[in-house]
């Protein structure tokens, strides 16, 4: 399990929800790099997301991303884009569930929406929760991942955490 | 037509059982012919037995004992052992078939026994959440926060059991847990609108087929949740998980139920466990007589617009007073299934008098409900008084965007729809049908109408409802989720607004994202139907 990540960032607002991130008339797409064409194409202001996404980018949200449908994709097409990983204020209850079982990192970070801007650099470290913020130097805490999911997160994921 | 041979007429015997369905397969030969060519053969009623060796079996190896077996077939346990008896399967299975896979906890080991284990008395100041996860857990009590690995009564997922299947098939395992407890029917895309989902209905109808799963719902039922509320899939005191998010609606029966991601029911199809925290409870009172023209809807609108879309995040939400315990079950569904709108985990009425009626009309299954103790801790309470409520409507583009009518009557808009898991049922169908009655509608409103299952649509039929909608001009789509998801049937262009009774309003959720979504209950759609704008149902609702 990666624990540290350095990366640009993508900031996006309050109660993103799941059609923002993949618009439900995708749905029937299961292959994830299809889906990764698709990831943010709603969400205001991040149009040209697909293009420009780097691999190892963190996206940053404000409270409650990822509200609404149960779809798994919301998570995956971002993981295929090689977002490394998102934090937000908090977060829609399934999408945590999916990205934990999938193995994407994500972390509960409050107010992190408000000290970062798109395109700052930010440094994460999922084991103690320190955000820095390279760009303005400003440093948050976050919530890591501890218990059960910490364990499936070092095994990358639900499936591989089944098989031992 | 050729007359069918013993052997054959025994083999058709075994797959349809009895002489109509026979009759049926043989392409419309009628009962009392093949009644009469039974009897010219010698051959019984029902000359097989009701439950084959290979099920009994089957179960008798998943469960290894009487009572949960016999569960499954809706008989006793003394019945069960009969026919165990009968086919000579006196002992014990050496190793249960569902525990092919362990799933277990870090510091927990082993599974733990989760049915049979009555909920402990004793136990205070715990909620329906704290008591149900407890009892699945096999434990006396639980703790908010705490995680626990449960058996779930019901695995349900619809048209993304293609994904599902996808992933249950990473993991290598040959058979599903239970094929008894996964209900799998198809709504979303139905009937399939591009080769790809036509591609995943035809993986899914193999899949159900390989692993006998019995309880696949083909695109002629209608929409998952409630099929599984009309075919008695779920009861009080039962949990369930399914693969959309408003599985929560199941709270309407007094079961606990939420929603899951495909991949986590792809391991609980390995594992039959799954893992769930122990959420906190909020207690939401709601009292007052609901004026003429304002529905459970309205109240359930006007509740997310005070407490945000965010506020039951992760919470287990219990329903009490006046109001609720006067509402239908069908009621109940509207509150419960848009409970998930605000975030929460879990919603749920207590099961009461109004609950046992609605299912005593639909099965004989045995159940036990389970309730919140007298001095339970709710994290806290919210009370409503709806007895001045206005009709409610959530402005785009989000759910807890709310106004009242008097706000946003007026606003014209191009298309209406009634239907979804939210409003498609019979007393919505009606409210709408009272009002549309010997009326036309508008001539620049496209109405878009879907009983959300094949019963309701049935009923609707003989109550003479569909005549009223199509007289009044509107579209009468199948049952299932048509619109609401923007999959198909009524996508919306840039620029138009959709006043429906669905559940969501996010952005481009129905086509376009320069479109808009308005939602309100079956009244008001009724009434903007025929006015062209929103309009306050209450001038026709008397």
């Amino acid at each position: 399990m990666v624990k540290k990540f350095k990366g640009k960032t993508w900031v996006v607002g309050d109660d993103i929800d799941t059609d923002q991130i993949f618009h439900g008339q995708y749905l029937p797409l299961t292959d994830p790099k299809e889906m990764a064409k698709h990831a943010m194409e709603f969400v205001p202001g991040m149009e040209d997301f697909i293009k420009k996404v780097k691999p190892g980018d963190i996206v940053i949200a404000g409270k409650n991303f990822g509200c609404g449908s149960s779809r798994e994709h919301a998570v995956v097409c971002l993981q295929e884009n090689g977002v490394s990983c998102v934090m937000a204020d908090s977060f829609a209850r399934i999408f945590y569930r999916n990205a934990v079982n999938l193995g994407f990192p994500l972390m509960e970070c409050p107010g992190i929406s408000k000290i970062v801007k798109t395109g700052d650099k930010v440094e994460v470290n999922l084991e103690t929760g320190e955000v820095t913020n390279l760009s303005t130097k400003k440093k948050l805490k976050g919530q890591p991942p501890s218990g059960l999911e910490l364990e499936i997160a070092k095994k990358g994921g639900l499936l591989n955490y089944l098989k031992g | 037509m050729k007359i069918p041979r013993k052997e054959e007429l025994l083999k058709l015997q075994a797959k349809y059982r009895t002489d109509k369905r026979i009759g049926e397969a043989l392409g419309g030969v009628p009962e009392y012919l093949v009644a009469y060519w039974r009897r010219k053969k010698n051959i019984g009623r029902y000359s097989l037995p009701k439950y084959s060796k290979e099920q009994i079996k089957d179960l008798w190896e998943r469960y290894g004992n009487d009572t949960k077996a016999g569960a499954e077939l809706g008989i006793s346990k003394s019945g069960f052992y009969k026919w165990r008896k009968l086919y000579n399967l006196l002992e014990k299975p050496k190793a249960l078939k569902f525990q092919q896979l362990e799933f277990s906890l870090a510091g927990q080991t082993g599974l733990s026994k989760s049915a049979g284990i009555p909920v402990n008395q004793s136990s205070r100041k715990s909620t329906i959440a704290q008591k149900l996860l407890a009892k699945k857990a096999g434990k006396a009590e639980i703790l908010v926060g705490e995680i626990v690995n449960v058996e779930p009564d019901l695995a349900m997922s619809h048209d993304n059991a293609g994904l599902v299947i996808k992933q249950f098939k990473q993991i290598g395992q040959s058979q599903v847990w239970n094929p008894h407890r996964i209900v799998i029917p198809l709504d979303h895309r139905a009937p399939a609108e591009s080769e790809k989902t036509a591609t995943a209905h035809k993986s899914i109808r193999g899949f159900v087929r390989e692993q006998k799963i019995k309880n696949f719902y083909d695109i002629k039922e209608g929409i998952c949740h409630q099929v599984v509320i009309e075919k008695a899939h779920i009861l009080p005191g039962e949990l369930a998980v399914g693969t959309d998010s408003h599985t929560t609606s199941y709270g309407c029966l007094g079961a606990l139920s939420t929603g899951i991601g495909a991949t986590e029911m792809a391991a609980l199809w390995a594992t039959g466990r799954i893992w769930l925290k122990v959420p906190d409870s909020i207690n939401i009172i709601i009292q007052g007589k609901m004026p003429k023209g304002v529905y459970a809807k309205d109240v359930i609108l006007y509740i997310i617009g005070q407490l945000t879309v965010e506020g039951a995040s992760y919470k287990s939400v219990e329903y009490y007073g006046e109001t609720v315990t006067k509402m239908s079950v069908s009621e109940r569904f509207t509150l419960c299934n848009l409970s998930m709108e605000m975030g929460a985990k879990f919603a749920v009425v207590p099961f009461d008098r109004i609950a046992r009626k609605y299912l005593f009309s639909i099965t004989r299954q045995k159940y036990e409900p389970i309730f919140s103790d007298r001095d339970a801790v709710f994290e806290k309470e919210y009370e409503f008084d709806v007895s001045n409520l206005e009709p409610q409507v959530a402005c785009p583009h989000n759910v807890d965007n709310v106004k009242p009518i008097s706000e946003v009557k007026g606003i014209k808009v191009d298309q209406v729809v009634l239907g979804s898991c939210t409003n498609g049922r019979l007393d919505d169908l009606k409210v709408a049908a009272k009002i549309l009655k010997g009326k036309k509608i508008h001539p620049e409103i496209r109405m878009l109408i879907l009983p959300a299952t094949r019963t309701i649509y049935l009923q609707a039929m003989k109550k003479g409802y569909l005549k009223t909608f199509l007289d009044a001009g509107a579209v009468i789509l199948n049952p299932g989720c048509g619109p609401c998801l923007g999959a198909h049937e009524g996508i919306l262009a840039a620029g138009e607004r959709c006043l429906a009774t669905t559940n969501r309003n996010f952005k481009g959720r129905m086509g376009s994202p320069e479109s808009f979504v308005y939602l309100a209950s079956p009244a008001v759609a009724a009434t903007t139907a025929i006015k062209g704008e929103i309009a306050d149902p209450r001038e026709f609702v008397k």
